[in-house]
């Protein structure tokens, strides 16, 4: 399987060279033009893929993981690299995939021409993006803990809410979209924002906005006093990372073609983010994507054929990782404190 | 008026169950410093084996609390000796994202072992009286008195016993009661296995009131951090009135407010929470610790 082969390839590039050679000047390699045109190159490469003659099996293994590979990177944005952990992310994904649906198929709101895929998918994201602005308002000024917990509350509720809009989202008997066959534009699609994401993280991480992110991170206060509008730069990510988590909920909704509030506000999905953030490497533009990558073949291999099984894995995985790699896979192999847990830790451990 | 004096009542009652839900969550913040993100699911657990023991043999829930509770006071010491001890000194992230991880993985693990169907315990006396013109019914009455009853237990044993001011004391100053031999990760396994044993009593009473379905958990983990923020941490006066305040605002927005019922619960006691938070981060009642990560 080539896209497997090129996935592996990209991974080991990313594992395998701090081990060879000294890890800092590789990861800054790759954090600056180096790591974008490797990016671009791989690109290019899963772009020929379909070329190759491949199934549409293969091709819809390929959209799902850009799927994650963008979820992963854009929940890393706010959580890693702004360290506003949130445990609600999927409520855009949530709110995504409602907007497509009720604009796709419009029988609970009367609209009486359809949108159709197009129109319907960027708003999808910009509804996303408003509501983080309206959610983000309030809930961004709270610290630590109490976001993460702010933002469970926010998916927890919103479930609650789309079932109880019965009019408008058809409550918990869901919403059924047009079912629409196209495994080869699926792929493109994702494979577009996948790349466009991606970039975008290794552009912010590099701008003078990512080092503000990077400085509310470490202190707050600090970053205040130096002059940076910390609210500011704390919505303006909130917004990119929903903006976008709402498209590919949007495209979610479209390729599965069936909603319930169960099966998109779900706390699963979140876990599913954190997580592959985590081994990747938190904080870092390379290890979300990386981490995706391996969860998706790990889930693949390990318990893939049981139903239901993997969601107690990723739990299970979550503690795990916490437990004994809380700097991820970038973390544990190169630079520990390239990744946000890993100086979480370190600086904790110097103050003692 | 009847109709005031029936959400007051109802929420009273809502307010006790609640106050008995929340003081497992509360206790373990107060005393350890850990949100506890998987309380829901120790909920669930509860009313799971209050449903199987009633449908194996046949025992009344508020009559099974004598298994449930020595069982689970079990699970929450392991659990805190084998996972959350080793992480309880480290950064708060840390502690949030396993137990996170634990609720994820119980839930799904409730879901695969007893589907996702909804399960109900079903008792005799599920009745109601009629007194004044206001209805009490049975269970939730029972459950508000038995409320009472563990509120005060749990109160005389922090207070009186020589275990529960080794607990007081690791809560108020772990290195100063370290110093003067408290065996730390002992009193805090104790700790744990009381609060989970508290929790999945609490869901033990609840499950002859409410259906009963592996995903239950959330809403209750996110009611007991708004009741925690209402009370303050690890306070039983507190957990009582935070519980009060919960449940009567809950009954009367679905009482008031056309067409919602109760199925607005969380985002009810959600934006009860962020308006704390931001208006007062400290908690109503003060106590809420300042939870930075290097602060500790």
């Amino acid at each position: 399987m080539a896209t497997e082969r090129n996935q592996k390839e990209n991974e080991a590039r990313v594992k395998r060279k701090p081990l060879i050679s000294i890890p800092a000047p590789v990861d800054s390699l790759l954090a600056g033009w180096a790591g974008l045109a490797l990016w671009l190159l791989l690109l290019l490469l899963l772009a020929l893929y379909p070329y190759t003659g491949v199934s549409s099996v293969a091709l819809f293994v390929g959209s799902q993981i850009f799927v994650l590979v963008t979820l992963a990177s854009n929940w890393n944005l706010i959580g890693g690299m702004t360290g506003y952990v949130d445990f609600g992310h999927a409520v855009f994904f949530g709110i995504g995939a409602y907007i497509m649906g009720i604009l796709v198929t419009g029988s609970p709101l009367l609209i009486s021409p359809e949108w159709g895929f197009w129109q319907a998918l960027p708003a999808s994201g910009v509804a996303a993006a408003l509501f983080a602005l309206l959610i983000g308002l309030p809930t961004l000024r709270l610290k630590g803990p109490y976001f993460s917990i702010a933002m469970l509350g926010t998916l927890v509720a919103m479930r609650e809410v789309a079932r109880v809009l019965r009019p408008i989202t058809g409550g918990g008997v869901g919403l059924n979209l047009p079912p629409l066959l196209n495994r080869l534009g699926d792929y493109y699609l994702m494979l577009a924002v996948m790349g466009l994401v991606v970039s975008i993280i290794w552009w912010i991480q590099r701008s003078e906005f990512g080092q503000s992110l990077i400085a509310i991170r470490e202190d707050e206060i600090g970053a205040e006093m130096r002059g940076i509008n910390t609210t500011l730069h704390k919505i303006v990510a909130f917004m990119i990372a929903a903006f976008f988590t709402g498209t590919v909920g949007g495209f979610w909704a479209w390729q599965n073609t069936y909603i319930d509030p169960d099966v998109v506000f779900v706390e699963a999905r979140t876990v599913e983010m954190v997580m592959m953030s985590m081994l990747g490497g938190l904080g870092t533009v390379w290890g979300p994507p990386l981490g995706a990558v391996v969860i998706y073949f790990l889930q693949d291999l390990l318990w893939g054929s049981l139903f239901g099984v993997h969601l107690v894995a990723l739990g299970v995985l979550l503690v795990v990782i916490v437990l004994f790699m809380p700097e991820g896979i970038l973390g544990t192999l190169g630079d520990r404190s390239s990744t946000s847990l890993g100086r979480l830790l370190s600086r904790v451990g110097r103050s003692k | 008026m009847d109709q005031l004096l029936q959400a007051l009542v109802s929420g009273l009652l809502l307010g006790g169950f609640y106050a008995v839900m929340v003081l497992g969550f509360s206790v373990i913040w107060g005393v350890m410093g850990v949100i506890n993100l998987a309380h829901g699911e120790f909920l669930m657990i509860g009313a799971y084996l209050a449903w199987g023991l009633s449908r194996l043999f046949g025992l009344d829930p508020f009559a099974s609390l004598a298994l449930i509770v020595p069982l689970m006071f079990l699970v929450g010491y392991l659990l805190q000796i084998v996972l959350i001890n080793r992480i309880v000194e480290r950064p708060h992230l840390m502690t949030l994202l396993v137990t996170f991880g634990v609720s994820i993985a119980l839930a799904n693990l409730f879901k695969i072992l007893f589907d996702a169907d909804p399960r109900n315990v079903a008792v005799a006396y599920n009745g109601s009286l009629q007194l004044a013109g206001v209805t009490f019914p049975i269970v939730k009455t029972i459950i508000f008195g038995a409320a009472l009853l563990i509120m005060v237990c749990l109160h005389l044993f922090l207070q009186r016993s020589r275990l529960g001011k080794s607990i007081r004391a690791a809560a108020q100053n772990k290195t100063a009661a370290r110093i003067v031999g408290v065996d730390i990760n002992r009193v805090y396994a104790i700790t744990a296995g009381i609060c989970i044993a508290l929790t999945a009593a609490a869901g033990a009473m609840l499950s002859p009131t409410q259906a009963i379905f592996p995903f239950m958990g959330p809403p209750f983990t996110l009611k007991a951090v708004t009741i925690t923020a209402l009370g303050g941490l690890g306070r039983i006066p507190g957990a009582l009135m935070g519980g009060m305040v919960l449940g009567i605002t809950e009954i009367f927005v679905s009482t008031y407010v056309a067409g919602i019922g109760t199925n607005l619960g969380v985002a009810t006691s959600f934006v009860l929470l962020v308006l704390i938070l931001i208006v007062r981060p400290q908690g109503i009642m003060g106590g809420l610790r300042p939870l930075e990560p290097e602060a500790e």
